[in-house]
C-alpha cells in the first residue's frame, strides 16, 4: 500500500487503544470528583462504540467532499443534496418494484448520468474560474437537486428496507457483566464504510489518476497544458463521488428514513472534513471517527457539567480548535502562501 | 528608446562576425492559416498566418498587446479562432483542444506561471509524463508490478531533466516556495518532461536577472542542440532574441508586420515604427 497512506493510518491504529485509555482514565478522575457524572469502563466502551460507529456514518459523507474538493479545490456544496437525491432515486426505483440490488445498480447510473451532466453544464463553462465561483455554482446544484428530487419522487418521508439487521447485540460478555450493546446496523455501516475506503483508496493511489487529479485541483491552465483531459476527469470524481453520496444515502435513508433532512447531515460532515483535512481520504474516516466518538462521549460525560444538550455544538467547537491550531487538518496538505 | 536598441545591436553584429555553422532545418512542422480571433469587438489576431520549421528556434515578438500570448493560446487549443487553420505534423486543425495538442507534442510554458505550487518540483515534472503513462487506470490496478516498473523508468526520464536544468538541490521543495527564476525553470523542466516536439515558451526571462537571463539562453539553445525540439518563444528582451532565434514574427495589434531571420526584420521599417514610434 501507498507509504503515504499506510503511515499515518498504521500510526493511528497504535495509537488508538492508548488514546481510549488515557481518555477512559482521565473521565474516571472526572467522576471521582464530581458526582454528576457517571463513569463505569464498559458503559465508557459502550458509549465510545455506538460514538465510533456513528462516526463512519459521518465519514461516509465526507469522503465525498474530500473526492470533489482533491479534484478542484472547491467545497461542494451540494454533497448533501446528492446523497439525498441518490436515496430519494433508489427509494424511487425499489418502489417500481426492482430488486435493491438492481435499484442500486440503477440509481448508480442516474448518478453517473448526472455527474456527466453537471460536467457539461455548470463545470465546464466555469473553466479556470476562481475556485469561489465554483462553489457559488455548486449552491446552485444543491438547490436545483433538492428540487428536482423531490418533483421527481414527491417530498414524503419514505422508508428504506434493504434488509439490514437493526437488533441490538451484546458483546464481550465474558469481560463486562452484562456485555456492551452495540447496533448490528452501525456494524454493516462500518463494514460498508471500510470496504468503500479500500476501494477509493486503490483507485487513487494505485492508479496515476492521484497524481492528475492534484494537478487539476492546483491550477486548471496548466493541468490543461500537460495533456491532462479536465474535463473526464471532473466527469470520473463526480461519478466516484456520486457513488460514494448514494452509499452514504443508503445508509443514513435506512437508519433515518428518506426525508429532506439528509440532505443536512452534510452539516455535520464539516467539522469532519476541518479535523481530518479537505485533501485526505483516510483523514476523513478518522475525522469522522473522532468527531462521532467525541460527541458522544461528551454528551454522556462532560454534558452533565454543563447541564446537558452538548452535543449539537461539541463537533463544531472540536474543528474551531483544529482551524486555530491546525487548519489543515490532521492529514491535509500543508498550505503554502508566499508573501 | 532608441538608444536602448543600441548596445543590442552592438553586441549581435560583433557575434555575426564568426559565421555559425548552418542549422539543420526540417520540414514544416507547424503552420498556422489566415488565423483570426476576436474577443467581443476586440481582434486579437487578423489574418496570421506563419509556420515553424524543425528544429527551428522562432522569436515572436511585438509591442504589449500585439497578440503574442494569444497567438500561443491558439496554437496549442486554449483559443478558439473564429477564422483559419492550425496545422501540425500534418495534420489540419478547425479547432484544436490543449489535451490533444499536449498528446501530439507540443508543450509549454506560461507568462505568468502555471506551476502545481502545492507539488514538489519532482511531482510536477512527474505530472509532465502523466501522458507517457499507460491511460488505462484499472488495469495498473490490476498489474501493480509492470505499473511498478514503468514509473521507475518514468522516474529516471524525469531525473535526468532534473539534471539537465541544474536543478537538483529543489526536487523535493513545494514550487510554492521557490523563488520567481526557480519557479520559471521548474516550469520548463514540466514541459520538456513531456518530450515534446515543439515547445512554446510565453516569456520564459521576464523578471529575471543577467545570470538567470544567461542561464535560461543556455537551456533553450541547449534544448534546441541536444534534443531538437522545434521552439517557438515570446520575448521582450531584444538583445536575447536577436541572439537565439533562427527567425522572428513581428505582430502589432494582432497583424503581422514581419517574418524573417533577426536581421531582415531589425532593418524592417514597419519594425522600427512598430517599436520605437514613428520618428520621422
Amino acid at each position: 500500500m501507498n507509504a503515504t497512506l499506510a503511515r499515518p493510518l498504521t500510526l493511528w491504529l497504535l495509537a488508538l487503544p492508548v488514546i481510549i485509555a488515557v481518555l477512559g482514565l482521565a473521565l474516571q478522575g472526572l467522576a471521582a470528583v464530581n458526582a454528576s457524572v457517571f463513569f463505569a469502563w464498559s458503559y465508557f466502551l459502550e458509549v465510545l462504540f455506538a460514538g465510533l460507529l456513528q462516526g463512519v456514518m459521518y465519514a461516509l459523507v465526507a469522503l465525498g467532499f474530500v473526492l470533489i474538493f482533491k479534484a478542484s479545490g472547491i467545497f461542494n456544496f451540494a454533497q448533501g443534496s446528492l446523497v439525498l437525491f441518490a436515496a430519494l432515486t433508489m427509494v424511487g426505483f425499489i418502489e417500481m418494484g426492482l430488486h435493491w440490488t438492481l435499484a442500486f445498480v440503477v440509481t448508480a447510473g442516474v448518478m453517473v448520468l448526472l455527474a456527466v451532466v453537471v460536467e457539461r453544464v455548470v463545470l465546464r463553462p466555469l473553466v479556470n474560474q476562481p475556485h469561489i465561483i465554483l462553489f457559488m455554482a455548486t449552491i446552485g446544484i444543491f438547490y436545483f437537486l433538492d428540487g428536482f428530487g423531490q418533483t421527481l419522487w414527491g417530498s414524503d418521508v419514505k422508508v428504506l428496507d434493504i434488509g439490514i439487521p437493526k437488533q441490538p447485540l451484546f458483546v464481550l460478555q465474558g469481560v463486562f457483566e452484562g456485555g456492551i450493546l452495540v447496533n448490528a446496523f452501525d456494524l454493516v455501516a462500518a463494514l460498508v464504510g471500510a470496504v468503500l475506503v479500500i476501494g477509493l483508496a486503490v483507485f487513487f493511489h494505485y492508479t496515476r489518476i492521484g497524481r492528475a487529479l492534484r494537478a487539476v485541483a492546483d491550477d486548471h491552465q496548466a493541468a490543461l497544458s500537460v495533456g491532462i483531459p479536465l474535463k473526464t476527469i471532473w466527469a470520473i470524481v463526480w461519478s466516484v463521488a456520486g457513488i460514494v453520496a448514494l452509499v452514504a444515502g443508503i445508509m443514513w435513508g435506512s437508519k433515518a428514513g428518506v426525508q429532506f433532512s439528509l440532505a443536512l447531515i452534510a452539516l455535520k460532515a464539516l467539522p469532519v472534513l476541518i479535523l481530518g483535512g479537505f485533501t485526505s481520504i483516510p483523514g476523513a474516516i478518522i475525522g469522522g471517527l473522532i468527531i462521532g466518538a467525541g460527541e458522544q462521549v461528551a454528551e454522556v460525560f462532560i454534558g452533565p457539567l454543563f447541564g446537558g444538550a452538548i452535543q449539537d455544538w461539541f463537533a463544531y467547537m472540536l474543528a474551531l480548535v483544529f482551524l486555530l491550531f491546525r487548519p489543515q487538518g490532521l492529514f491535509g496538505e500543508k498550505i503554502i502562501e508566499r508573501v | 528608446m532608441e538608444p536602448a536598441m543600441e548596445p543590442a545591436t552592438a553586441a549581435l553584429e560583433a557575434e555575426s562576425q564568426e559565421t555559425p555553422a548552418p542549422k539543420r532545418l526540417g520540414e514544416t512542422l507547424l503552420s498556422v492559416d489566415d488565423i483570426s480571433l476576436s474577443f467581443g469587438g476586440v481582434n486579437a489576431l487578423s489574418n496570421i498566418s506563419f509556420e515553424i520549421r524543425e528544429h527551428e528556434i522562432l522569436a515572436i515578438i511585438g509591442p504589449n498587446g500585439a497578440g503574442k500570448s494569444s497567438m500561443l493560446n491558439v496554437i496549442n487549443g486554449f483559443y478558439q479562432p473564429q477564422k483559419g487553420r492550425v496545422s501540425f505534423k500534418g495534420t489540419t486543425f478547425r479547432r484544436m483542444r490543449p489535451h490533444v495538442a499536449a498528446k501530439m507534442g507540443i508543450a509549454r510554458t506560461f507568462q505568468n506561471i502555471a506551476l502545481f505550487k502545492g507539488m514538489s518540483t519532482l511531482d510536477n515534472l512527474m505530472t509532465g509524463r502523466l501522458l507517457k503513462m499507460k491511460r488505462n487506470f484499472l488495469w495498473q490496478a490490476l498489474y501493480y508490478g509492470p505499473a511498478q516498473k514503468e514509473e521507475v523508468a518514468h522516474r529516471e526520464a524525469v531525473e535526468r531533466i532534473i539534471d539537465f536544468l541544474e536543478i537538483q538541490a529543489i526536487r523535493k521543495t513545494p514550487v510554492g516556495r521557490l523563488p520567481y527564476g526557480l519557479q520559471k525553470r521548474v516550469e520548463l523542466g514540466r514541459a520538456l518532461a513531456m518530450e515534446p516536439d515543439l515547445l512554446l515558451l510565453d516569456e520564459p526571462m521576464a523578471g529575471m536577472n543577467v545570470e538567470e537571463k544567461e542561464d535560461m539562453c543556455r537551456f533553450i539553445l541547449d534544448v534546441n542542440d541536444e534534443f531538437g525540439t522545434t521552439i517557438a518563444l515570446i520575448e521582450h528582451d531584444m538583445g536575447v532574441v536577436m541572439d537565439i532565434s533562427d527567425r522572428v514574427v513581428v505582430l502589432d495589434y494582432g497583424r503581422k508586420l514581419a517574418d524573417g531571420s533577426p536581421d531582415e526584420v531589425r532593418g524592417n521599417p514597419d519594425v522600427i515604427d512598430a517599436y520605437l514610434g514613428v520618428s520621422h
